[in-house]
């Protein structure tokens, strides 16, 4: 039982329950932070915050029922469910990029931190050849920023302006 | 007969070498924009607005529809062939289109689309021409009630379409409602769901989420195995015919979703999405096969993609009678004419008669365009999606990234979209489905606005949906799908039940 990842004792049933759960506290949450809000408007009818509070109470009210339908059932997760940790690996290396060039956009420029990103993505996910790789990477980074920038599309510059 | 000549002055313009020029270009970038995952028809427009400055107004309208409904088909060749809809009208050809792609029918799926656009599109072209007027009168009824209930309709089908589990298709839709409510207070202007971050006041736009979850998503659950190994289309695209057994039922859902198209085109408020969603749910309802749907069924392609287009068309006689953008799409046409000094709205017709039949016009003339373009070329388009997919996804990343980046020259909105991407993978992981989340993303904020501003006009009064017809029609059709859907989705309830219970 279990995913590539070999977790003998995983169900899905207890994947279900946590999943409910976390929307049962985001349900929750939206509950507390549309009490923050005017229930009712200034002038007749609902506020800002009512449409949110009774969506609250829906996702709390369905999650709710859904761990209840859980309880005391014992469903095997279904093959694959669980990335085997090549998978993990690479999932994270996507991540990772994506999320570096939300920091670097803007410090390092459209154009280099473009050129790190695909540099590392195609080293980590392609294991391309080093001249495609370079190729690939010009064209990812400083040919996508001139043909856009030709296009009058704004892209950062960065440190270099470029 | 004065509609007519109007018309024919139209043509003439529309067809002068420059404008057909511009109309063909248009078409050409709108396709490579739809084809290209990441950049919907939105996003497309609104990045190709700056190259139309220095055209003559009508040539740069014509060039900017053109990209509009161009993308509109582009965004069909992605779904069907990697999973990836170009925009939120193209969520649900995935459905069919891939499923028929997978079976080495991707050439039948995106023939019908291309066909079912050209009839939808062109029907709509020549229903704008004959019936704008008294349509659009019937379109000015609906005040914020009606609204409100055509919206209630539209959510209702979302439950139609929920598939295994309503409870997970409501949450789905509830979540994008309140994320819909992120930012300021449509009414009193008030900020909500901000947590303080400035840029949240401008609320989720649903271009980031919808690259986030259907995008960047799509990828990481393509991530979890060898990356060189998924396949990017099956095999060469070919025959683009449909079976000889499947003309009637094709003929038949091209026609539904060629008027319900071009109805909800007329209604301000809606959106493609809306059109292609209903179609796809109108067809699974008069199937003898319900069952079916989601396997590859052709008719689940051909519907939505004559809905889609029909509303592209359809969807302009709001904005140049009334001055009301129907889609966020649609919004920024209306920018840019207001960028080129036309103001829309019901002068529009007498003061700049010559532009506006230009561009209706030019609608029959793109439709013409991108059915000779889009068949023939459609295993060129193809040859971009068929590079090694571990190249092809650093590339969808980079035009991800340009897009939600361009939308308001923000990295917020890159945050946002990588986020939406982690959400939409593990919703993918636990079988959550995420067009109803989409689909309310981007109804939220009308449907909000309409349910305040009524219950405000009716002094709190809530019998006011009850009382005008229109709503009432509207909620009862509403109350139908509900009950019906809720039905079905019992029986299926107690046979898992039932099923468990023995395991």
């Amino acid at each position: 039982m279990g995913g590539a990842g070999g977790r003998p004792t995983a169900e899905m049933s207890i994947v279900d329950r946590v999943s409910w759960s976390a929307l049962l506290l985001f349900g929750v949450f939206v509950i507390y932070e549309s009490l923050q809000i005017k229930y009712y408007g200034s002038d007749f009818g609902p506020g800002p915050g009512f449409f949110s509070f009774w969506l609250g109470i829906l996702v709390v009210g369905l999650s709710a029922v859904e761990i209840g339908r859980t309880v005391g059932k014992r469903v095997p997760l279904p093959a694959g469910f669980f990335p085997d940790r090549a998978g993990v690996v690479r999932i994270a290396c996507l991540l990772g990029a994506l999320i570096a060039v939300v920091f670097l956009l803007e410090p390092l420029g459209y154009s280099l931190a473009m050129a790190l990103f695909c540099l590392f993505l195609l080293r980590t996910l392609g294991k391309q050849p080093w001249w495609l790789t370079v190729v690939l990477t010009l064209a990812g980074s400083f040919g996508t920023a001139y043909i856009f920038r030709l296009l009058q599309v704004i892209l950062p510059g960065g440190i270099l302006g470029i | 007969m004065e509609t007519f000549q109007h018309l024919m002055n139209g043509f003439a313009v529309a067809l002068s070498p420059l404008n057909l020029l511009f109309a063909t270009i248009g078409c050409i970038l709108g396709t490579l924009i739809g084809v290209l995952p990441g950049l919907g028809p939105a996003a497309g427009t609104a990045l190709l607005i700056p190259i139309t400055f220095k055209l003559d107004p009508t040539a740069a309208i014509i060039m900017l529809a053109a990209i509009y409904y161009g993308a509109m088909y582009g965004g069909t060749i992605t779904s069907v062939l990697v999973n990836v809809p170009g925009e939120a009208a193209s969520v649900v050809t995935c459905l069919d289109g891939y499923a028929m792609a997978k079976q080495g029918r991707a050439g039948a799926a995106l023939g019908i689309a291309a066909i079912g656009s050209f009839i939808g599109g062109t029907v709509a072209t020549l229903g704008l021409v004959v019936m704008a007027l008294p349509l659009s009168r019937f379109a000015l009824k609906f005040g914020p009630p009606e609204y409100f209930s055509l919206i209630l309709v539209g959510l209702s089908l979302v439950m139609a379409l929920a598939g295994k589990s309503l409870t997970k298709a409501l949450v789905m839709g509830v979540v994008g409602l309140i994320f819909s409510f992120v930012g300021i207070d449509p009414i009193e202007g008030a900020p909500r769901f901000d947590f303080g971050i400035t840029s949240l006041l401008d609320g989720i736009r649903f271009v980031p989420v919808v690259m986030g979850f259907f995008g960047i998503g799509e990828i990481l659950v393509n991530a979890e195995q060898s990356l060189g190994n998924v396949m990017v289309g099956e095999g060469k695209v070919s025959s683009f015919l449909p079976r000889r057994d499947e003309y009637r039922i094709c003929l038949s859902a091209i026609n539904r979703g060629t008027w319900l198209g071009f109805f909800l085109g007329l209604i301000p408020g809606t959106n493609s999405a809306v059109a292609s969603f209903m179609s796809y749910a109108i067809e699974k309802k008069v199937s003898k096969h319900p069952e079916k749907f989601g396997t590859g069924v052709i008719e689940g392609v051909a519907a939505p993609e004559t809905a889609n287009n029909s509303y592209a068309n359809a969807a302009l006689i709001p904005l140049f009678t009334l001055g009301i953008p129907g889609s966020p799409t649609v919004a920024i046409l209306m920018g840019a004419l207001i960028m080129n000094g036309l103001i829309p709205g019901p002068l529009l017709f007498s003061e700049h008669a010559t532009f506006v039949w230009a561009v209706i016009a030019s609608l029959y003339i793109g439709n013409v365009i991108l059915l000779i373009l889009n068949l023939p070329l459609v295993n060129w388009w193809v040859k971009i999606l068929k590079i090694p997919y571990n190249i092809l996804v650093v590339f969808i990343l980079i035009f991800c990234i340009i897009g939600a980046y361009s939308l308001n020259n923000s990295v917020f909105d890159v945050g946002m979209m990588i986020f939406c991407g982690l959400l939409g993978y593990v919703f993918k992981k636990l079988d959550f489905p995420l067009a109803p989340a989409i689909l309310t993303l981007i109804l939220g904020p009308q449907m909000e606005r309409s349910l305040r501003e009524s219950l405000s006009m009716s002094q709190g009064d809530y019998s006011t949906f009850f009382t005008r017809p229109i709503s009432l029609v509207l909620l009862i059709i509403t109350a139908i799908i509900f009950i019906t859907s809720a039905w079905q989705a019992l029986p299926s309830a107690v046979r898992e039940e039932s099923k468990e219970a023995q395991v």
